[in-house]
């Protein structure tokens, strides 16, 4: 303890949400500067920030003292502030008990909380002008010697009767005083930050404030020269004792993973082995070979010595649950990588078949836990979420926190709303900022948008809004990050409410987990899993073949000749417009190619140059070369061209002795830089080390590029073969079984790139008979009818119809069962739907058995009224039937589209063909005898509009028509030019110039035109700019 | 009886563009919520850029820049159509806002007065053209027609039932102010207009829609008639006594004040509004009329005060000429919210209520020299200590002794040597967000002639004391 020297107890971070302005590591690098001999972080009423505060406090290497401040509802302002390890699981059980019970974002704590559990933690009160003795007696007895009263000295109107009052009162209890200096900030500096911040929570601009602001900004971490002037010095003595008497470290946190996955008898390790080889025989049903064996030992080996044994159980014991409820899901990414996860049945994908790297996932160096994310169906991962709660409990299993942080708009947008912008200025400010960016619009862009950036009033803005960006914002639940522990998590980290009722968020993230050694377990939902589960049900069904993931026949060439034509919609993946443009050169005929084909077709390599090297070879276009021998072994899968994270990693090994560990960092630092910066030791390193090896300076350089712009897109390689593997099954089914393949997907739907009517068009072109949905038929799902031959029809199911519930199709279906359908009161009365249900089905043309046509339907359920059973019997004859006018053609277009959203009368376009062919457009069946840039036009329904980040303003369009679907590329002036009818067009008539090039069909745009009016108010969507 | 009714279709966007003087610029109303703010109106230069009503702002943003965005007031809407609504009344006593954006004459008994219906409609569209506002006007036999034929007709003029009937017919049903539900299912039943509604059953149209769509189907016939609330023009009080005799002295006048003040409070108090100005002309026998203004800060109805007032006013006025009459006039009459007064009203007897010492000192020594003070939330001295035309209670952020009761009007440089600096400094920053940011250090001080200061030194630029203002 040196002489003159001060601990600060009481400092938030930018975690205490609009109050805190400085983060940890500004906070902390301060306080070191300023010779403070410990800092404690004490955001209200969270450790949110608390790993933060860890990790700096070691960068700075200063000690952390780990509190909180808390405002009881019924009592005094406290900071508690952590002694022991006890006192940390008793803090973290408070903030869990206050936090659960209050909103999102609030908390509510009682002073019988405290009384119930303050063990371990000490208490420095701040009174308030208005606090009676009673508190103070109550805090004594509560605390007894644990108890310090904090003085507060700010330079205010009295610090000198302030501070004589204090401690007056402090003798009076018999306690000691203590020096503590409120910090809201690093330094005086962020001042207009902190009062923004201010304005910011308390919803007001910063002149109405007022009374919310502080009167200066000394509330930052002072010099110990100022703090001598304004206190006495055993009050900043006293300060130093605190800190010594709380010794904790966050290092002592002890994380168990749960017990119950081990049967007694058995410990981890022995029980992992015994699954491993319960499920050999099922992957390698002929026995697995020497090689299979060598592997599998030499992971479990790793897997015990870094004690992750029951890590892999626990997923094991999650995947295995919805395998039991026929739950489809699959393991991806890293995990691909493991023969452990393959037979454990987490993935599905036999690591052998490729070239995958173990040290990707597990790794000695890295002493870090390993990440295993899971996808299942998507509409039925919540069974797997409730499942994970109901087993674990809620006190042990809670989902990992996001942090979302300020981004540029958001920063311009709150700083500007406080300062006092007009609403819509606010707007066009936050507009410049564009989307996700962490960058203040620059002079140029501002002056575009109309503002004058050397505005002082604009230039303040623009500044603490840069400040801002990058502070955390508030908490939110990762989409499917579980944390499971043994002991209850609320010893670990506070547990809190999270937005979606039943779900518990812990306040640490995914980061901060890794920092403390916490195991995380990722259930995330993919639609095609549902999709395929689908399927897979259906061919039971209807084929009685059982087909699982793992069991499709692989490498089927029909399969490969309908990808290599581009014939992908619904396909998982390759159903996109830039796959679809890629297939046709690409021609995929093997599963590796699938590989490529997923990760070739991404932002990143293209902004790191390498498609078209890799595309040109395949086309035997370029010659395939090899910088060296040694790394021929790693990019010859590739034809020499890196593709992959691995790939880059492997080259660090073997052109730049890199260790596996190190390589891992590298893609770490890879992923992260563009954020956090760090690539640069790696260059230096990587050039030194490629130099040293004989490399060619300019190859090393070029090498280094691809890494920095792998940064932001780049794709691992296990993680494409993952999803190559839903990729290649989806093909297949839609190749061998499209009725199925169909059905499965609109009855997933919402899903995927194309709309049910798009999927159902597509099918209908070839040649699937869709019948329409009708009350004697139709179940809530799309199902399938047997046709002559082996040929299945779709039938189309009640939850097409929009607005209709599944709650009552069962009632619908239950009904039917007893008996058919005697006329239309007798269904809507004993199927007991509403007026607004049966008018769903009238208008839908689902009462066509009944009723001879639409407008009848209409006008007959409008007729049903609920009846006394007495009268059931009598119906409603009597009444005259009235003749209505008969639905047109055009008239059932327009009700089918607004009810269900497809049509299975003819195309819309088909009955504007004679009009079309007037206006001089061609149909997109026509467009195969076009020759190669002939100028000609179509027209079409616009069904997507997407404007590629990479693609330098080009926006594509996509047509529909009755034959199929146009390609339209619109170059940026012609954007500009013609934005409203870009923007705003139904149904768009484009004439340009045809491009054919190797199967790949573009019109590019030269004129637009919005034809929309021709048809009369048909309601059909586009999935615009996703 | 003959309906006309005047349909504005665009009457928020036209109460916008009437004070504006830039028809071309685009221009849009907005409302909604903040996160989802939609399109209300456009301009039809804003429409040329393809910008709609229902659009939202983020979408019409995406398609068009340069379009001036006005927030929509529905206050101001209302005002407006009361506006209107008082201009109808010249031509008709029947005058109603039943639906919003529209008025509805009753103009059968009007034609004698203003000329057959061509001539009453042209000069109806005139005033109304000259006001800045797009109308649409239909006549027919009942109002209800009137104002769904104006949906889609403009300058029908139908003067019996039958034809009304056939013009009806004809609509759209989806047009006829019908509930959504019931146009839509009309709609889905292939009715598209009135006409094929209007032939089917009663008893199956009974049994298949609500009561009220049988009574709207009736109404628009003129089978049924609609209540309407008929426009009554605001209130005003005006009231005129003789003297019988030539006055010339203040004394003589302050009886019949009394008198006409009593019946003004009266009149206040039975239709539960106050006065916040009125007028007393007093009637020369030649020349001009001598008026007083009396205006009050606040709305009040209480004859003692108002009386007071007056008489404020009265006294300090020349009498040039010999009063014959007296005219009192109240028009401005807003609702009066009272005071809330403890049940034992501890003033004494003799004491004034503040209020009617304020409007007294005011009616004496003039508007300007009654000024207020006003706290403000902000922790520049300067800035929470402020002059206001109206006093205000609020709170000053710092302890009230902390702070001298009366700042000057600028700060006074003080030699360090004459004061002695009392205790330490308090600090304030702040300010920063409107260019006037302040960094002080405030002392009180004493001067050798034991006066109590406050006074500061700038952090900013340090340098001399500066006295902001004397405790008393």
């Amino acid at each position: 303890m040196s002489a003159g020297g001060y601990a600060e107890l009481h400092c938030l971070s930018n975690f205490s949400f609009q109050r805190g302005a400085s983060s940890a590591d500004e906070l902390f690098k301060r306080a070191r500067e300023q010779g403070y001999t410990a800092l404690a972080i004490t955001d209200e009423c969270t450790l949110a920030g608390i790993v933060r505060g860890w990790q700096a406090a070691k960068a700075h290497q200063l000690r952390l003292i780990v509190g909180s401040e808390v405002r009881l509802q019924d009592g005094p302002k406290l900071v508690l502030l952590v002694e022991n390890l006890r006192g940390y699981q008793s803090l973290c059980g408070l903030i869990t008990r206050a936090r659960r019970r209050a909103g999102k974002g609030e908390y509510q704590l009682f002073a019988a909380d405290l009384e119930a559990n303050c063990e371990g933690l000490l208490a420095l009160w701040i009174p308030d002008e208005a606090d009676d003795a009673n508190a103070a007696q109550w805090l004594r007895e509560l605390f007894g010697e644990r108890l310090y009263l904090a003085v507060h000295l700010h330079r205010g109107a009295d610090d000198t009767t302030r501070l004589a009052r204090l401690r007056t009162l402090a003798a009076q209890l018999g306690i000691r005083a203590v020096a503590c200096g409120d910090v809201h900030m690093h330094s005086r500096g962020r001042r207009a930050l902190q009062d923004c911040m201010t304005a910011v929570r308390h919803h007001c601009t910063i002149t109405s404030a007022g009374r919310y602001l502080f009167a200066n900004g000394e509330r930052h971490l002072r010099s110990l020269a100022q703090l001598n002037e304004l206190y006495p010095g055993d009050l900043l003595e006293q300060s130093q004792v605190i800190a010594e008497r709380c010794h904790f470290e966050l290092s002592e946190l002890k994380y168990q993973y749960p017990r119950e996955v081990v049967p007694p008898g058995q410990t981890p390790a022995s029980w992992l082995r015994h699954l491993c080889e319960q499920g050999l025989p099922r992957r390698w049903p002929d026995g697995a070979s020497a090689e299979v064996r060598q592997v599998l030992d030499k992971e479990l080996a790793l897997i015990e010595e870094l004690h992750y044994e029951s890590y892999f159980l626990t997923v094991h014991d999650i995947v295995d649950f919805a395998r039991n409820q026929g739950i489809l899901c699959q393991g991806r990414g890293s995990a691909a990588n493991s023969v452990v996860c393959f037979v454990l049945g987490i993935t599905e994908l036999d690591p052998m078949q490729h070239h995958l790297l173990f040290e990707r996932f597990l790794s000695r160096e890295r002493n870090e836990p390993p990440d295993i994310d899971v996808d299942f169906e998507h509409n039925r991962r919540e069974e797997v979420i409730q499942y994970v709660f109901r087993r674990y409990g809620r006190h042990r299993a809670a989902l990992t926190a996001v942090v979302s942080t300020y981004h540029a708009a958001g920063a311009v947008r709150d700083v500007a709303r406080v300062l006092g912008l007009p609403a819509d200025q606010v707007d066009a400010l936050a507009k410049c900022c564009g989307r996700w960016t962490d960058r203040i619009p620059d002079a140029q862009r501002l002056a575009e948008a109309g503002f004058e950036a050397q505005s002082p009033s604009l230039r303040r803005i623009l500044v603490l809004a840069g400040d801002l960006i990058g502070f955390p914002r508030h908490l939110s639940q990762h989409p499917g990050g579980f944390v499971i522990s043994e002991q209850p998590l609320d010893q670990l980290v506070p547990v809190e409410n999270a937005a979606m009722a039943e779900r518990t968020v812990i306040q640490w993230d995914k980061d901060d987990l890794d920092m403390v050694g916490l195991l995380k377990v990722d259930v995330l939902a993919l639609g095609m899993l549902s999709a395929l589960r689908r399927c897979f049900d259906l061919l039971a069904q209807h084929r009685g073949r059982h087909l699982t993931l793992a069991t499709i026949p692989s490498e089927d060439p029909a399969t490969y000749a309908m990808i290599s034509r581009a014939e992908t919609i619904g396909v998982f993946q390759i159903e996109s417009r830039a796959q679809m443009a890629m297939l046709p050169r690409l021609k995929p005929k093997t599963f590796y190619d699938l590989v490529i084909e997923v990760a070739i077709v991404r932002p990143g390599p293209i902004q790191g140059d390498m498609v078209h090297p890799y595309l040109r070879r395949r086309l035997k276009q370029e010659e395939v070369t090899y910088p060296s021998p040694a790394l021929e072994a790693v990019f010859k899968r590739t034809l020499g061209v890196p593709l992959f994270q691995e790939q880059v990693m492997e080259l660090a090994m073997v052109a730049a002795d890199y260790s596996p560990g190190e390589a891992d960092q590298l893609r770490r630092s890879m992923a992260a830089w563009k954020r956090h910066g760090g690539l640069e030791p790696h260059r230096v390193r990587l050039l030194e080390g490629m130099l040293r090896n004989g490399y060619a300076l300019a190859f090393a350089e070029r090498i280094f590029e691809q890494i920095k712009g792998f940064g932001s897109y780049g794709f691992p390689e296990s993680h494409a073969a993952s999803f190559a593997l839903l990729c290649y099954a989806s093909s297949w089914l839609k190749c061998h079984e499209p009725a199925i393949f169909t059905c499965a997907l609109v009855n997933s739907w919402p899903m995927g790139f194309y709309s049910p009517d798009q999927l159902l068009q597509d099918a209908r072109r070839q040649g699937i008979e869709v019948r329409p949905v009708d009350v004697f038929y139709s179940e809530w799902d799309c199902t399938l009818e047997p046709l002559v031959g082996d040929a299945l029809a779709i039938r189309l199911g009640l939850r097409q119809i929009r607005g209709f519930t599944e709650a009552d199709a069962s009632r619908l279906q239950q009904a039917r069962q007893q008996r058919p359908w005697r006329d239309v009161e007798d269904l809507c009365l004993r199927a007991e739907l509403d007026s607004r249900a049966r008018a769903r089905l009238a208008d839908a043309g689902a009462l066509r058995g009944l009723a001879s046509d639409r407008h009848q339907a209409r006008w007959q359920v409008a007729a049903v009224q609920a009846q006394l059973p007495l009268f059931a019997d009598i119906g409603s004859a009597g009444e005259q039937a009235v003749a209505l006018p008969r639905p047109t053609v055009a008239q059932d277009l327009v009700a089918d589209y607004a009810t269900l959203g497809t049509t299975l009368g003819p195309h819309p376009l088909s009955l504007l063909r004679p009009r079309l062919r007037a206006l001089g457009c061609r149909s997109s069946a026509e467009l195969d005898s076009v020759e190669h840039g002939d100028a000609i036009a179509v027209t079409g329904l616009v069904v997507g509009r997407q404007r590629p980040g990479t693609a330098s303003g080009v926006t594509f369009v996509t047509l529909e028509d009755e034959a199929g679907m146009v390609n339209v590329v619109v170059w940026r002036d012609l954007a500009e030019r013609q934005r409203r009818a870009l923007v705003g067009a139904q149904l768009l008539k484009v004439s340009g110039r045809l491009e054919h090039e190797k199967g790949v069909r573009h019109l590019i745009a030269r004129r637009l035109e919005d034809v929309s009016p021709l048809l009369q108010g048909l309601d059909v969507r586009s999935r615009d700019f996703h | 009886m003959l309906w006309a009714c005047i349909l504005l279709p665009q009457l928020a966007l036209d109460s916008v563009l009437r004070e504006r003087d830039d028809p071309d610029t685009p221009l849009v109303l907005i409302g909604g919520a903040t996160q989802r703010r939609v399109l209300q109106a456009v301009n039809p230069a804003a429409a040329r850029l393809g910008l709609r009503a229902g659009q939202t702002l983020m979408a019409a943003r995406a398609l068009a820049d340069g379009f001036t965005c006005v927030e929509a007031d529905p206050a101001q809407v209302e005002q407006v159509q009361q506006l209107l609504a008082a201009w109808a009344y010249r031509y008709s006593a029947q005058v109603s806002l039943h639906y919003p954006r529209a008025l509805l004459l009753e103009v059968g008994s009007s034609l004698q007065l203003f000329g057959p219906w061509p001539v009453l409609q042209a000069r109806l569209r005139e005033e109304l053209d000259a006001l800045g506002l797009r109308q649409r006007i239909v006549l027919a036999s009942n109002p209800v027609a009137a104002r769904m034929l104006a949906n889609c007709h403009d300058g029908l003029a139908l003067s019996d039932a039958d034809d009304t009937r056939t013009a009806l017919a004809k609509l759209p049903i989806n047009k006829v102010g019908l509930p959504t539900e019931a146009s839509e299912a009309f709609t889905r039943m292939g009715l598209r207009q009135l006409g094929e509604v209007l032939g089917l059953p009663r008893d199956a149209l009974a049994r298949r829609f609500a009561a009220g769509v049988q009574l709207h189907l009736d109404q628009l016939l003129g089978l049924r008639s609609l209540g309407l609330e008929f426009y009554l023009p605001p209130d005003r009080f005006e009231t005129r006594l003789e003297l019988n005799f030539d006055v010339e002295s203040h004394q003589a006048l302050l009886f019949p004040l009394r008198r006409m003040i009593n019946d003004l409070a009266a009149f206040l108090a039975g239709r539960d509004c106050g006065v916040q100005r009125f007028e007393l002309h007093l009637e020369h026998v030649e020349g001009p009329d001598t008026v007083l203004k009396v205006g009050l800060l606040a709305a009040e109805r209480d004859a003692t005060l108002l009386f007071e007032l007056a008489r404020g006013r009265l006294e300090p006025l020349r009498i040039t000429a010999p009063v014959r009459n007296l005219r009192l006039l109240a028009a401005d009459l807003p609702a009066f919210v009272p005071q809330h007064q403890a049940l034992f009203d501890p003033r004494a007897q003799q004491a004034q209520p503040w209020e009617q010492l304020r409007e007294r000192l005011r009616a004496r020594l003039g508007d300007e020299a009654v000024q207020g003070l006003r706290a403000e939330a902000d922790h520049r001295p300067e800035c929470a200590w402020q002059l206001a035309s109206q006093g205000a209670s609020g709170t000053l952020q710092a302890a009230a002794d902390s702070r001298p009761g009366w700042l000057l009007a600028a700060p006074l440089r003080l030699s360090e040597a004459d004061v002695q600096l009392l205790g330490r400094a308090e600090r304030i920053e702040s300010g920063w967000w409107d260019g006037g940011d302040v960094r002080r250090d405030y002392y009180r001080i004493e001067t050798r002639e034991g006066l109590r200061g406050w006074a500061y030194q700038d952090l900013a630029e340090p340098g001399p004391l500066w006295l902001q203002g004397w405790f008393a």
